[in-house]
């Protein structure tokens, strides 16, 4: 599976565009950091691609997942996986249901939270399994929230300034775990952010407007 | 010197306020309870004895009334509920949704009975929608039907059904802003969940529990209504609290422990159903879980129909009134009245003033000081939470008089005014009315005082300003539009109060309410809808005055500061509203 996005630009609501259309296409397990500064229109970039809809911006271009155009698919329907700065985990339900509600329908019942109770037991996470998202800590969240975003099997991922929220001592380790996470599942990953530390060593990046670099 | 009679004022009014709104319910218990089991001294009964128990379990329609009521009560709940969150989750966030919500406060204002009236006019085998299908289909008999008064009580669950939707979309809004449905969304369409299944799955297990108490008291009036039902509801035998308030009207003193044990019997069968609620509640989200987690599947609601449904029969009474009361003939099945007249309203005009004028002053002495006291009691708790140490007015209390049966409470009260001195039923009509009027101001005053930014008292202590004069000139000023807004609900709630005007006054005093109510029985329908049409204009009035003033007064509109960066900002957020 890989990514192509072309010629596209995010339109303000007084038909101003925010930057000048940029393509690329990301290959399978590829990386690929969109640097810009706060406000540039990196993050509405990407959830134009996600499909979230904005009153306040509009976009023109086309995305493609291998040769399949998503511009008019349902968002749920795209399968890609987004993970944001903040976890979002649902706050009703514990830290195991949290995983089960995100696999694919072909799971049925009990093997729902055998599958989740696994995925537990790989991260070493399992004593969590019961604990409610505001009993754990921060970096134990996003390491949840993005096994839940896998294990929706998405086909490629979205990363919003992922690592921006994570203390310093934190965020190396979990920003490693997750691409080696993308590059063994082999998906093309878009990330955003302003923070050049950020950037997978020797990965491709875009620096706003927009220069290869 | 100054701060410390400022100080001592608040203190005498809060225990004034806490008096006026707690303590009739002490008698209200009692009261029941005593003449329940036959101890009712002025009537020279002395004894204890289950004489009203026996008689009561006597009576022959007894458990078919009673299974009517519980039918009417758990299904218009069940489906207010239903209904209301799926107009949520097809309409929440749609460009047309602040429309919707704007006009969310003229349904909310149309007082039950004045729709019950409406409502019966719609569905009557000559009603409106009769006339409609027979001028549609040109077949008299196609109207052989009725729901208004049906054995069954199908026209009442309608009605109530319909009459709760709107309100349950009212509380439903600060909720559903604070569970941040916008960021759940994103979240769980990334996942692969559709709209429609993460309304069901992921937003329904967070929104129940928190719409919990709205429904207790949906499920609570809905039990207990006794004005609805009198108009719509069904009649052999009526609902259970219609049977006991035609017990109370009997002229026969000796059917007063029967009825008392009825209403007794009235107020179990409540706490039962609230219960009940709240096991549902418990069973679907707690216990029996695993469906949230069970993967992407949603049934199919009917959000946008059920939508226009509510929105088209609760706003069409008031025309249908207004076109009544100006028909001279309206011969069935024409669309109009053949012939007008402005005689009904010149003939009832005199008695109007005299009446309408009762129920202004009843509603604004009430609405004034419960809300009077509303505030003090907000402002008491939060020091008193500052505070740790001191004592909270626990909010089941104050949600008694939405919860419990009015006929129950009332009962009692009534007994205990003829001991103390009945003759006053002016004062006591208004006690009882600031009794059922303060739940509902203090909890419009909830939310706003809650969030108010603290901050700015502590800001303005430290300029030199006294706490009065830090309340008076900078919280106040803030909270108007919201303090304009709870006074019009306090207004339209004691407006409506049927039971607690008849029965402390002795019929004794007429309001719109209470004459509405008498005249829906008679056979003219002119005059009827005359009644009704102020009934529902009247609290109309004072919900326009209110917005008005707190559009003008309110100098200073909260601008929520939408955080740029968290990802709620890919949906914007809803700033309306928050005056509510």
């Amino acid at each position: 599976m890989s990514l192509t996005v072309k010629n596209l630009t995010i339109i303000d609501i007084n038909k101003k565009q925010l930057f000048s259309p940029v393509s690329f296409s990301i290959l399978p397990g590829e990386i690929l950091t969109l640097m810009g500064p706060s406000g540039c229109g990196k993050s509405t970039l990407l959830s134009a691609i996600a499909g979230h809809a904005s009153i306040d911006f509009s976009y023109s271009g086309e995305y493609y997942l291998n040769d399949c155009l998503l511009n008019k698919v349902a968002i749920e329907k795209r399968n890609i996986g987004i993970l944001f700065q903040d976890d979002l985990l649902f706050p009703h339900l514990n830290i195991w249901e949290n995983l089960a509600i995100a696999l694919p329908n072909r799971f049925k019942k009990e093997q729902r939270r055998l599958v989740a109770m696994n995925t537990l037991n790989e991260l070493k996470l399992q004593t969590l399994a019961e604990k409610g998202p505001s009993q754990i800590s921060g970096g134990q969240r996003a390491r949840i929230s993005m096994m839940r975003m896998l294990l929706a099997e998405p086909t490629a991922v979205l990363l919003d300034e992922p690592f921006s929220k994570l203390d310093k001592s934190l965020r190396n380790d979990f920003k490693n775990w997750v691409f080696e996470q993308i590059r063994k599942r082999k998906l093309p990953a878009l990330m955003v952010t302003h923070d050049e530390s950020d950037r997978p060593d020797n990965g491709r990046c875009l620096q706003w407007p927009w220069n290869e670099k | 010197m100054n701060g410390s009679i400022q100080k001592i004022s608040f203190q005498l009014l809060l225990i004034l306020a806490i008096f006026v709104c707690f303590t009739p319910l002490l008698p209200g218990l009692l009261g029941l309870f005593f003449s329940a089991f036959s101890y009712i001294p002025a009537l020279e009964m002395q004894t204890f004895s289950l004489t009203g128990f026996s008689e009561l379990l006597l009576w022959p329609g007894l458990h078919k009334s009673i299974l009517i009521t519980l039918f009417v009560s758990l299904s218009s709940t069940f489906l207010s509920a239903l209904l209301a969150f799926s107009i949520l989750q097809s309409c929440w966030n749609k460009a047309y949704w602040h429309k919707l919500e704007s006009l969310l406060a003229p349904i909310l204002a149309l007082p039950h009975v004045a729709f019950a009236i409406g409502f019966a006019f719609l569905f009557t085998p000559s009603g409106f929608i009769a006339r409609i299908l027979n001028t549609l289909f040109n077949d008299l008999g196609i109207a052989n039907w009725s729901l208004i008064n049906d054995p069954y009580g199908l026209g009442l669950i309608l009605g109530l059904t319909i009459k709760e939707i709107p309100f349950l979309l009212f509380m439903s809004i600060p909720l559903l802003k604070q569970l941040n449905v916008n960021s759940t969304l994103i979240s769980a369409q990334s996942l692969g969940y559709s709209k429609a299944q993460t309304w069901q799955k992921i937003i329904l297990p967070q929104w129940l529990p928190k719409i919990r108490f709205t429904l207790f008291a949906v499920m609570a009036y809905s039990l207990s209504v006794v004005d609805v039902a009198l108009v719509i509801g069904p009649t052999s035998p009526a609902t259970f609290p219609v049977l006991i308030w035609q017990w109370l009207n009997d002229p026969d003193l000796a059917t007063l422990p029967k009825a008392s044990a009825g209403a007794l019997l009235l107020l179990l069968i409540c706490l039962v159903l609230l219960y009940l609620v709240r096991f549902i509640e418990w069973l679907t989200i707690v216990k029996c879980r695993s469906w949230q987690t069970s993967g992407r599947r949603a049934l199919p609601l009917a959000g946008k129909s059920t939508l226009l449904v509510t929105y088209v029969i609760s706003l069409t009474p008031l025309p249908l009134l207004l076109l009544w009361s100006f028909a001279q003939r309206w011969p069935f099945p024409k669309l109009f009245p053949t012939h007008w007249s402005l005689r009904f309203w010149q003939q009832e005009w005199t008695f109007l003033w005299g009446i309408i004028g009762n129920s202004i002053f009843i509603a604004l002495i009430s609405a004034t000081v419960a809300l009077l006291f509303a505030i003090v009691i907000h402002e008491h708790s939060i020091r008193a939470i500052a505070a740790r140490n001191r004592f909270v007015v626990p909010r089941l209390i104050i949600s008694i008089p939405m919860l419990a049966p009015q006929l129950s409470i009332l009962f009692g009260i009534q007994v205990a005014t003829l001991f103390i001195a009945h003759q006053y039923y002016y004062l006591w009509v208004i006690w009882a009315h600031i009794f059922f009027v303060f739940p509902y101001v203090y909890l419009v005053l909830d939310g706003p005082w809650r969030s108010y930014e603290k901050r700015l008292d502590m800001v303005a202590l430290s300029l030199g300003m006294s706490p009065f004069k830090v309340w008076w000139k900078i919280k106040r000023p803030i909270l108007l539009p919201t303090l304009c807004i709870a006074w019009a609900v306090g207004i339209s709630v004691s407006l409506a109060q049927y039971l607690p005007t008849l029965m402390l006054a002795g019929g004794r005093i007429s309001t719109l309410t209470t004459e509405a109510v008498a005249l829906s029985s008679g056979q003219d329908r002119r005059i009827s809808a005359i009644y009704a049409l102020l009934q529902s204009l009247v609290p109309f009035f004072f919900y326009f005055i209110a917005i008005f003033a707190s559009q003008k007064t309110g100098i200073i509109t909260n601008q929520n500061t939408v955080n740029k960066r968290s990802v709620a900002h890919h949906v914007p957020d809803s700033k309306k509203s928050d005056y509510y």
